[in-house]
């Protein structure tokens, strides 16, 4: 506090006493030069009705969900965390949620057929761990070769580039203890991911059949030679468009697979 | 990696003051975006400390965490739009700021005081550390030693800086519009 302007020491000192800083020695001598001044007395009912405005116009809300559920579950994760997008935090919690579900459903008999659930959990994985292919190409040459030799099947891979799904690479999604290939395309900022099952797996029917799971959409779809299933965030409709566009690229609406 | 101890310290003192953190981040960054990113980051560094920190004042340590790491993020994401505490040209924008106009009219900021969005946008028009000041003081409610600790700042310069913010906000609100 400055010696020497008296009127900013008393200043500060009016401050105070409006924050409850001031010692007792220090109140009682305010107290006195309040009552004999009516400026000081002026100047306090200013800084008290600014201080009331900033208190009630200043609380904003408060923290969003989304936000106390990251900051809580930083607390608890086990592994090394590094910084995540916020929706992305919300994702793991879906995440955890559907992968509870995966293990019950799993072992209920009424559940949920099995490959569902596993290719749900397996894109849910992916989009929390922002790792959604294994081998990263745009190249069907390439993506093929490495799926084949990572999984025993067909693996067939269409272009739909010019379609408007670019193929971003390919990953291995394990159903039971079954490996099985999965391409990923991309539709504007969005994943379709596209599992290959053995016919035993597959569904009955060779219509296309679509599906909501924990949000995710999926379309079933079983040819001559095999069965599929696609899985995405985009909307059902797009995602059926998807389905047909590469039934018809892969020539498996029926025909004969390549 | 984090031990079992920093996570029982980081949940006893972080999630309790979440709010808080998200308040003073917002006023820091003018953003409900920036604000959860920079609480976020807070909060992962706050963990990350608590394997060596001494905590004493939980409330005005992570706060401080908080305003550090607004100061960062800014500087990083919004360099345009903050100069910051600690900025000389900053701190001297304070020095002009009439330190005591003693008008003898509170009527005027009664009436001001009445509309929210002017009294939010007063607030917000003000120089950062003179702004971080009051919202630590008036919305986190802290005490002087508290705010001291959490904008590394003695306390004779966090009075001066509240006393300079009122007297400011008292001005503006004053203003006939």
């Amino acid at each position: 506090m400055s010696e020497t302007d008296p009127r900013q020491d008393r200043l500060l000192r009016l401050n105070a006493a409006l924050d409850d800083e001031l010692d007792a020695a220090h109140r009682v001598e305010l107290e006195r030069e309040l009552e004999s001044d009516p400026q000081l007395r002026a100047s306090l009912r200013r800084l008290s009705a600014v201080r009331e405005a900033v208190r009630r116009h200043g609380a904003l809300e408060p923290a969003p969900a989304t936000l106390r559920n990251a900051v809580a579950a930083i607390g608890r994760s086990k592994a090394n965390w590094r910084r995540v997008p916020l929706p992305l935090a919300a994702a793991i919690v879906a995440g955890i949620v559907i992968g509870a579900a995966a293990e019950s459903l799993l072992f209920s008999s009424r559940a949920t057929d099995p490959v569902a659930v596993a290719v749900v959990a397996d894109f849910a994985r992916a989009a929390v761990s922002d790792r959604q292919y294994d081998v990263a190409s745009s190249d069907r040459h390439t993506v093929k070769p490495w799926l084949v030799a990572h999984a025993p099947l067909g693996a067939e891979v269409a272009d739909l580039a010019d379609k408007g799904y670019p193929l971003a690479g390919g990953r291995i999604t394990v159903v039971g203890a079954t490996p099985l290939p999965t391409l990923v395309y991309q539709r504007r900022e969005h994943w379709i991911a596209l599992t290959e099952l053995p016919l035993s797996l597959g569904d009955r029917a060779s219509e296309a059949r679509d599906e909501t799971l924990h949000g995710f959409h999926m379309v079933r779809w079983t040819d001559r030679e095999r069965a599929y299933v696609a899985v995405s965030d985009i909307d059902a409709d797009e995602l059926s468009a998807f389905a047909a566009a590469f039934r018809a690229a892969a020539g498996t609406g029926g025909g004969e697979a390549r | 990696m984090i031990s079992d101890a920093a996570r029982r310290r980081y949940q006893a003192i972080v999630p309790p003051h979440v709010d808080d953190a998200y308040a003073l981040a917002r006023w820091l960054s003018g953003n409900p975006a920036d604000a959860e990113d920079i609480v976020q980051d807070a909060a992962l560094r706050a963990l990350n400390a608590l394997e060596t920190a001494n905590v004493e004042r939980p409330r005005a340590w992570f706060l401080r965490i908080v305003r550090n790491t607004a100061l960062t993020w800014m500087a990083k994401y919004r360099s345009k739009s903050l100069a910051f505490a600690g900025d000389a040209d900053d701190l001297a924008a304070i020095e002009t700021v009439d330190f005591a106009a003693d008008s003898e009219s509170p009527e005027a900021i009664l009436i001001a005081a009445e509309d929210g969005e002017r009294v939010r946008r007063a607030l917000a028009s003000l120089p950062p550390p003179l702004r971080e000041a009051l919202v630590l003081r008036e919305i986190n409610g802290l005490a002087y030693r508290e705010i001291a600790e959490a904008t590394e700042t003695p306390i004779g310069t966090v009075m001066s800086r509240l006393a300079r913010g009122r007297a400011a906000l008292a001005k503006i609100l004053e203003e006939k519009r």
